[in-house]
């Protein structure tokens, strides 16, 4: 008896879910076919550091064109592109490499080629307190100056050796200096997540993090690196072989590249991609 | 029990109560303190997530009791070759990592799948879609159900059922009358436990649906979500959304089970 009335009940819940839920967003279902202007709906299977960014350009992009709507997903890029290679209803994909759109360019999974509509630079940052006396991107080799660094299989553990490398070849001591960089190195994270909350948390004196990151967290402050020594992470969007909105699906990646998406793009610390 | 042993008894049992406090109250204050527990309650993304959670562990409460129900009662009442083998079987999810489950979700109905064929033919697509949430859900959740209907149904006295059969009740009237009201508390047990699982998946559904608003993502992937995306106190609301949401259901459960306690001892 009483489990009959948790199951009335469940189907209880589960109805008034589905109307609160058919109130916001359509379930799944047959889609609409593409030449019907007023029901698009795009799902852009975008990179966790976008994920600011893309809420904002929704905003804008529905705006601009009535009768589209977009879905986010949102993950690693990894993750994200494995998850189409398994058959994900993405019709965007924007990832935060070129590496991975690559790889649906190269499974045959892709239309058309990658376009890439962002970049995203490294800064230093530093607790607001400045423990170390961080002023410029040299100071990082100065001894007991505690980084906190990414595991070596995190992207931006690579960057961050170039940036390294080349602000080695301005020093004196080039071996030195990266000597001197890798000595100073007391935890090594999973994430770029992990090393910024670390730096927020005083637990290190200065750590290398993407500008996105340091425009995000209000308890960091940042120390740029000059251009002449930065390197510049290039972040390309490709649409979905399968997506059943293929027009669409172009015209939301062009505007993303375009002028409308990089003036949102920039307010979330990202760059132009060349 | 000497003075000093009791005492140090109700230290030490004192000290784990405030370990398995000490991270909710720290969550939940957060969310209260900081407002973000506000904003997050009328944030379309929340409120999205909380109805689609609501939605899928509903539905998957009902797959789990419409097949669960009668594979407890064989495995409590029959006796066959493999049985053991099959409890096992029915065990495994429990210890499985839920990444482990959305994997060989995938193996079986993913694109490349083992199910793909027929489910081709048909036309249906499973992965990243609310249903796949379902799946996921079902899988890891429903040898919680299992396991507890099994317990209870095979504790129920057989010669109370014979009286029953005896009177001229119907085997459907008989396991409706009395084999359910008797394993009863075992049943509800079996049902919140299943619940609550399915309410906090996360691992399997992430692998197996993805992460798409509206769609698949339940609230704790919006924990993750807000979290990989950087903004720690949206996730911190979300999570203690959660946390209200599923403390409220186990409160609920005890108090149901004790008010049918005293119904049946005749004090209410």
């Amino acid at each position: 008896m009483r489990s009959r009335s948790v199951v009335v009940a469940a189907i209880a819940v589960a109805a008034l879910a589905a109307v609160a839920l058919a109130a916001r967003a359509p379930v799944d279902g047959p889609a609409p076919p593409a030449s019907s202007p007023e029901a698009i709906e795009l799902t852009i299977y975008g990179a966790a550091s976008l994920k600011g960014a893309l809420e904002t350009a929704r905003m804008a992009y529905e705006v601009a064109t009535p009768g589209t709507t977009l879905l986010l997903a949102t993950d690693s890029s990894a993750a994200l592109a494995t998850q189409i290679e398994q058959g994900a209803p993405a019709d965007v994909f924007l990832s935060a490499d070129a590496t991975n759109p690559r790889k649906l360019v190269d499974a045959g999974l892709a239309d058309g080629a990658p376009v890439p509509f962002a970049g995203n630079q490294l800064t230093i940052i530093v607790p607001t307190v400045n423990p170390a006396g961080i002023v410029s991107p040299a100071d990082v080799v100065r001894p007991g100056v505690h980084i906190i660094a990414a595991g070596d299989a995190v992207p931006i553990t690579g960057y961050a050796e170039q940036v390294i490398d080349n602000l080695a070849r301005e020093a004196a001591d080039a071996p030195g200096f990266v000597a001197a960089y890798a000595a100073n190195i007391v935890s090594r994270e999973d994430n770029v997540k992990a090393v910024v909350a670390k730096i927020e948390l005083g637990e290190g004196d200065a750590a290398f993090v993407y500008a996105t990151d340091a425009v995000a967290s209000r308890r960091v402050a940042t120390v740029p690196v000059p251009d002449g020594v930065n390197v510049t992470a290039i972040y390309d969007g490709v649409v979905v072989r399968t997506s059943r909105h293929s027009v669409a699906a172009h015209a939301f990646l062009a505007w993303l590249a375009g002028p409308a998406g990089a003036a949102i793009l920039s307010d979330f610390g990202f760059r132009p991609p060349s | 029990m000497s003075g000093w042993a009791s005492r140090s008894t109700a230290v030490v049992a004192g000290l784990f109560v405030l370990f398995l406090a000490l991270p909710i109250v720290a969550l939940i204050g957060r969310a209260v303190l900081d407002g973000s527990l506000g904003s997050a309650i009328v944030s379309p993304v929340v409120l999205d997530a909380l109805a689609l959670s609501l939605l899928t562990t509903a539905l998957s409460l009902v797959v789990t009791v419409a097949f669960g129900l009668p594979l407890a009662v064989v495995l409590a009442r029959r006796r066959f070759r493999g049985k053991g083998l099959i409890e096992a079987l029915v065990d495994l999810p429990i210890v499985l990592p839920p990444s482990v489950a959305g994997l060989a979700l995938l193996l079986v109905f993913g694109r490349r799948g083992l199910l793909a064929p027929p489910l081709d033919v048909l036309g249906v697509t499973v992965p990243f879609t609310t249903v796949a949430v379902i799946v996921a859900q079902v899988f890891v959740s429903a040898p919680f159900f299992i396991r507890s209907a099994r317990t209870g149904i095979a504790a129920v006295d057989r010669d109370l059922e014979d009286a029953a059969r005896v009177d001229g009740a119907s085997e459907v009237q008989v396991f409706r009358s009395v084999t359910v009201p008797l394993a009863g508390a075992a049943l509800a047990a079996g049902l919140v436990l299943s619940w609550a699982r399915s309410l906090g998946e996360f691992g399997a559904t992430i692998m197996f649906a993805g992460n798409i608003e509206g769609r698949t993502q339940t609230l704790p992937l919006v924990v993750y979500g807000e979290f990989q995306g950087g903004d720690v106190d949206a996730s911190v609301a979300a999570a203690a959304i959660l946390v209200i949401a599923a403390f409220a259901v186990l409160v609920a459960a005890r108090l149901f089970r004790s008010r049918r306690l005293m119904d049946a001892s005749g004090l209410a």
